[in-house]
């Protein structure tokens, strides 16, 4: 597991290490919904997760 | 064989996909749509993947990424045609209609006036959404004439030119629960009923789901919607009357697979690759 700062609080969350770009994580500390992106260097960091938006469905 | 896997963001179908790829020996490429611009002058480096699952969340990068990776040669399913036609109930229901299909009684209208004129057809209550759009999201049910009214209102008030297109649809009184059946390739391989007090059965919404056993009248019914509206894997959602008819009600174009997987404990995700390896070996 790795283990990464949640943007929203700070706090810790922990994340599978075959997790992968784009996946989607909620905070159970703070509730935040957040997603995983890796920089260009290959360095795993937390987003806000994008917001549902109109054309969001199946 | 290479599959490509190309997404936005990463739900528990996505993930389910992944991991059938890898159990199933194909090499897999994933593609995050957000990462890396999409050239439509030069190859994007995917051209030699033989299939691409299109999985995006969002309709307008699963389109458009799909228009480049088709017109650069690459196989995507489901294709461009396929979504398109699927994302736009104005032109789902046409298309079911022209095949005989039944769907409920639906018009489209741009005023009040000819809204009114269609509640006068079909009566109360009555159905409106907008063409484009999932999750029941901004789906509405008319009562009576106040209350539609009321809802025309708002949707006037939007910005989207598109929610000023009222698709208007019979309101078909079902037994607190629709279908929604999947479609891979010419069969069925599993359906659930997805059951709610409100009259909205969306999982998104919080309906709960039970695995449904399809007759042999509702599985024809299925499969010929899903070769009207393209092929390739879909989620077909299926209205019952109560005095037992059946109406195809939506068809998704790159349906949620986790609470069928939940209740039926089919691996779904596997079937839709090995379904479609097989329907292009052909």
């Amino acid at each position: 597991m790795k283990k990464l700062e949640c943007p929203i609080c700070g706090g810790e969350v922990e994340i599978p290490d075959d997790a992968l770009p784009g996946e989607l994580f909620e905070h159970e500390e703070c509730g935040s919904q957040l997603e995983l992106e890796v920089d260009d260097n290959g360095k795993y960091r937390l987003k806000e997760a994008e917001e549902i938006s109109e054309d969001w469905g199946e | 064989m290479r599959i490509g896997i190309v997404y936005d963001i990463v739900r528990w179908e996505e993930r389910a996909l992944i991991n059938a790829v890898k159990k199933l020996g194909y090499d897999l490429v994933l593609i995050h749509i957000l990462k890396k611009p999409l050239w439509l002058t030069e190859p994007n480096g995917i051209e030699t993947l033989d299939i691409v699952f299109q999985r995006c969340v969002s309709f307008y990068r699963a389109l458009t990424s799909t228009a480049v990776f088709e017109e650069h040669g690459v196989l995507v399913v489901n294709n461009y045609n396929v979504i398109r036609d699927c994302e736009d109930k104005l032109y789902t229901t046409l298309k079911l209609v022209k095949n005989n299909i039944p769907v409920p009684r639906t018009a489209i209208s741009f005023t009040r006036e000819s809204c009114l004129e269609v509640a006068e057809k079909i009566g109360f209550p009555l159905v409106i959404k907008p063409i484009y759009g999932s999750w029941g999201r901004m789906i509405s049910r008319a009562l009576d004439k106040d209350s539609m009214l009321e809802i025309l209102e708002f949707r006037e008030y939007m910005q989207s030119p598109y929610l000023k297109i009222h698709y208007l649809q019979e309101y078909i009184d079902k037994p607190n629960r629709d279908i929604r059946a999947f479609y891979f390739w010419g069969e069925v391989p599993a359906a659930i009923y997805r059951i709610s007090s409100s009259w909205k059965t969306n999982t998104a919404l919080g309906a709960s789901v039970q695995e449904a056993r399809l007759n042999e009248e509702l599985v024809e019914l299925i499969v010929k919607a899903g070769e009207v509206m393209g092929g390739g894997l879909l989620g077909i959602d299926i209205l019952e009357s109560r005095d037992g008819k059946y109406y195809v009600s939506e068809v998704n174009a790159i349906p949620e697979f986790r609470n069928t997987v939940r209740v039926t404990g089919k691996d779904l995700a596997s079937m839709m690759i090995e379904k479609t390896v097989q329907h292009f070996k052909k």
